[in-house]
């Protein structure tokens, strides 16, 4: 991509292959168990066969190496492999780089895959204890003395920021999460299946980290969820309607840190976020008007606010009104999240939330949006990030 | 858990935890003064004529005694629920048991003759929680205390409300590392975390940014700016994010800044905080900002554009950090530091005193068969402790109002416990004294005193700041102190 001009990508790649685990809050089995589970099932989602892989693309993050995977999983020689940084912002650029491979044709079936037990065995949200003195380390550990070590804490600081110069309340995020949680309640594979909540419940629930209340914060899961991408020419060959990538693009902002960008701008948006947007709509020539439904990483429900600002939905500080009109559910201007987010499915990273915006494009998805034909899938906020416009074929 | 479980344990909230009790011994001036020798308090309002209790003292009066058979028992009135609970615990494995919270109320002061009476109902049975010690729930009670003045003839129908009293306990499972065995093996790193007591985490430091620590050794805040474009900048870089010049400068903060955003940390709570506690993101005069604590001031106070300055505190014995308290009228008085060294005679006299014969606070070798590395400081104890620090400072005529303590690291034999405090007057005339006890092992306990100060005294709201031994002992007891309605 390029931050001044559409790039040559869009229509070149689909998302031929969706497969997950369950998600759960103890999956019983390795990190690596899953992530072949998975893997074993996107191939089996597009009909294709282990041996037709040659290109694997996961997070820095992930414990299970591409090698090892490919071994597990009785996949042949690798001509392609890649990982991308920044924890769940690394979600759509998975995506991204298995499309630059297929449309350069480095590789022809690539298979993007995210697997871990974040429930059972590490969970991201107990809290840092230390860090090891490299420039990361270094950058953490100006806030770490003064207790600001959760992803809550990070979010918080600039969500705090966002009310006050909006004028709003914590309850402003409350609609992002009760929306979330309704679609949950009619997805099976949800861990919050058949249990939504209302504003007062999001209201009354305890300070995580104020204004961060626990139903502002997603869930944590255990499972592995993987992405078959190829060829927009070869995916109409495959068994299931492809899903085409339309624009793929990375995002960092000026100043830019992981996490912890407090020292920049007045931090009421997510720059990063913006730079995707922009190139987003640059490359697939889309505007806000054209989508149909937009899956919006949700670790934190503040920053669901802040993307629909970045992306245009609604301008800077309209977000608050636009999802308290219920802009956000089944019906509204923009149904965001119908497999039920990282709030209501599972919290996988973001990778669930891509294949939900292909079962819309195929129209099986349990919350179908009619006719949806273009869906803009986003990855982790507060760090440097990634997005995805998707469209149906044709 | 199962729900039907779940249920069972919820419906004891509403439940009598004491029903008609009644003090072994009416208040009296050899347990008033025994106390005062342990927690070396030296209140003159506590010895002579017309002498009141401490109020810390409150739970004693109700305290069942050694036990041994012969004489009449407090504990008798310990209900059938409250016995049932604790056996229905017992069953389940959460056979420890440890205080972690205690709130009073005092109402009025109690007098040398009176005999105290109290009723106690369970107010919540919590969901199994998993703490550092183990497994297990949360039992709070509320107790309401009143008294008759028995010397005097009065009869217990004529006792007064005289205070009240909510109390946590934490039944639990030790935890221990054989509970796993019989577990799969899991792609686990090491046990879960466990809140160990602890110093807070380390600066993060390299070549980059050693030279703000070494600022910060030297008691000065340094920001970075630009040599060949001006910018200041922080976190420390070595390079401009301006210009992308290599070259600068270290300059020092004045120290004046506002809070440009904040948070208050609920969840998880680290151990080296014990409480919740404010994080802001302060913009310096200079134009930078850093993120840092806002100290001085009750966490859910520290606002927005609320003007702040820098003071460089030790946040335990290796480290110091730059944080910053509230700037201009309102800010916060400190309380002078008490050091408490906390001996095996501390310890086992304070329980003896309160009258808490539990073996893990006088007996070693019993509270290591427990789990514990000796014996340790118990929550009456501490009670007191906190109480004193409060009016050695408040000084005679203050009246304690409340004492609400939640502990944390347990206080050992070779400990030394530093109290440290801050007084805040409210628009009613009242105080509230944030206080916090540390050991190295780090927070014991955190408290909040609230206190009507002495009503003739010119600086009611600015008690004096000297040295806590200094003006207890000379000045004689006021009137204010034994009256019962000096507080409104």
């Amino acid at each position: 991509m390029s931050l001044h001009r559409a790039d040559s990508l869009g229509g070149r790649a689909a998302i031929a292959g969706i497969g997950a685990t369950e998600f759960s809050k103890n999956s019983g089995r390795s990190e690596l168990k899953l992530a072949v589970e998975a893997v074993h099932a996107a191939l089996d989602d597009a009909g294709l066969r282990p041996q037709d892989v040659d290109g694997l693309v996961t997070f820095t993050m992930d414990t299970s190496p591409e090698i090892t995977v490919a071994q597990a999983a009785g996949l042949g020689e690798l001509g392609f492999f890649s990982r991308v940084h920044y924890g769940g912002g690394a979600a759509c650029a998975t995506v991204q780089q298995a499309a630059m491979a297929v449309a350069t044709g480095v590789a022809e079936v690539v298979v993007c895959y995210r697997a871990f037990n974040e429930r059972s065995v590490h969970r991201f949200g107990s809290g840092l204890a230390g860090r090891a003195p490299t420039a990361e380390g270094v950058a953490m550990g100006w806030t770490m003395p003064y207790g600001l070590l959760t992803p809550a804490s990070w979010v918080a600081l600039a969500a705090q920021r966002y009310l006050h110069s909006y004028g709003l309340t914590p309850d402003a995020f409350g609609p992002v999460a009760v929306a979330d949680r309704r679609h949950a309640a009619t997805n099976p594979a949800a861990y919050f299946y058949r249990r939504p909540i209302t504003l007062a419940e999001h209201h009354a629930s305890r300070w995580i980290v104020e204004p961060l209340r626990l139903l502002d914060c997603c869930q944590e899961t255990d499972g592995g969820q993987a992405l078959l991408v190829t060829s927009a020419e070869r995916a109409r060959d495959l068994r299931r309607p492809p899903a085409v990538i339309a624009a793929a693009a990375q995002g960092a902002g000026r100043a830019q840190e992981a996490m912890t960008s407090f020292y920049r701008d007045d931090l009421t948006g997510l720059p990063e976020m913006g730079v995707v947007a922009r190139q987003l709509w640059r490359t697939s020539g889309l505007t806000p008007a054209d989508i149909d439904t937009a899956v919006l990483y949700d670790h934190f429900t503040p920053f669901v606010l802040m993307q629909l600002e970045e992306f245009g939905f609604c301008g800077p500080g309209e977000a608050a009104a636009f999802a308290a009109d219920g802009g956000l559910e089944l019906g509204g201007r923009l149904p965001v999240n119908t497999h039920g987010g990282q709030l209501g499915e599972a919290y996988l990273h973001g990778m669930n939330g891509i294949a939900e915006a292909v079962r819309q494009l195929r129209g099986d998805s349990v919350n179908q949006i009619p006719g949806a034909r273009n869906v803009l899938v986003t990855a982790g906020t507060g760090v440097p990030t990634s997005g995805l416009v998707l469209t149906s074929d044709g | 858990m199962e729900p039907d479980v779940e249920r069972a344990f919820q419906e004891y909230a509403g439940q009598p935890a004491a029903d008609g009790g009644r003090a072994l011994d009416p208040v009296n001036l050899p347990m008033i003064r025994h106390w005062c020798e342990a927690m070396g308090d030296t209140d003159p309002a506590y010895s002579g004529p017309g002498a009141v209790a401490p109020p810390a003292m409150l739970q004693v009066w109700t305290m069942a005694g050694l036990g041994t058979g012969g004489g009449p028992a407090a504990g008798g009135s310990r209900s059938g629920a409250y016995d049932q609970l604790l056996a229905r615990l017992d069953a389940a494995g959460c056979t420890s048991v440890v205080a972690t919270d205690c709130e009073q109320r005092y109402l009025r002061p109690l007098r040398t003759g009176e005999r105290v009476l109290f009723d106690a109902v369970i107010e919540s049975v919590s969901a199994e929680k998993s703490t550092a010690l183990g497994t297990g729930r949360f039992v709070t009670t509320r107790m309401d205390l009143r008294a008759y003045d028995e010397a005097r003839g009065e009869k217990p129908e004529e006792a007064t409300p005289a205070a009240t009293h909510r109390f946590r306990i934490l039944k639990y499972r030790p935890a221990r590392s054989g509970d796993q065995r019989s577990q799969p093996p899991q792609d686990r790193p090491s046990q879960p975390r466990p809140r160990t007591p602890g110093p807070r985490p380390r600066p993060v430091i390299n070549r980059d940014n050693a030279g703000f620590w070494e600022g910060v050794a030297a008691g000065e805040l340094r920001f970075q700016r630009c040599d060949d474009c001006g910018t200041a900048r922080f976190p420390w870089l070595p390079g401009c994010n301006s210009c992308g010049s290599a070259h600068w400068t270290a300059r020092v903060a004045q120290g004046a800044g506002t809070v440009y955003s904040r948070v208050v940390v609920h969840h998880p709570l680290p151990a080296a905080f014990g409480r919740p506690y404010a994080v802001a993101l302060v913009e310096l005069a200079e134009g930078v900002r850093i993120v840092s604590n806002v100290v001085g001031v009750e966490p859910d106070e520290v606002r927005i554009g609320m003007p702040v300055r820098l003071s460089f505190e030790r946040a335990d014995e290796e480290l110091t950090l730059p944080l910053f308290r509230p700037a201009g009228a309102d800010a916060p008085q400190p309380l002078p530091e008490l050091r408490v060294p906390v001996s095996r005679t501390l310890i086992v006299a304070g329980a003896i005193a309160t009258r808490d014969f539990q073996d893990v606070h006088h007996d070693p070798e019993l509270a290591r068969a427990k789990g514990s590395p000796d014996v340790f400081m118990n929550i009456l104890t501490t009670n007191g402790l906190v109480g004193r620090y409060v009016t050695d400072w408040a000084g005679p005529g203050a009246v304690i109002d409340g004492i609400a303590i939640r502990l944390g690291v347990p206080a050992y034999p070779g400990d030394e416990l530093r109290f440290s405090g801050e007084a805040r007057p409210d628009d009613s005339g009242q105080m509230t004294v944030s206080v916090i006890g540390r050991t190295d092992r780090g927070s014991h306990v955190t408290a909040t005193v609230t206190l009507t100060p002495a009503a003739t005294t010119p600086a009611a709201t600015t008690p004096a700041a000297t040295t806590p031994a200094a003006t207890a002992p000379a000045a004689p007891p006021t009137a204010d102190r034994t009256a019962p309605g000096s507080r409104s």
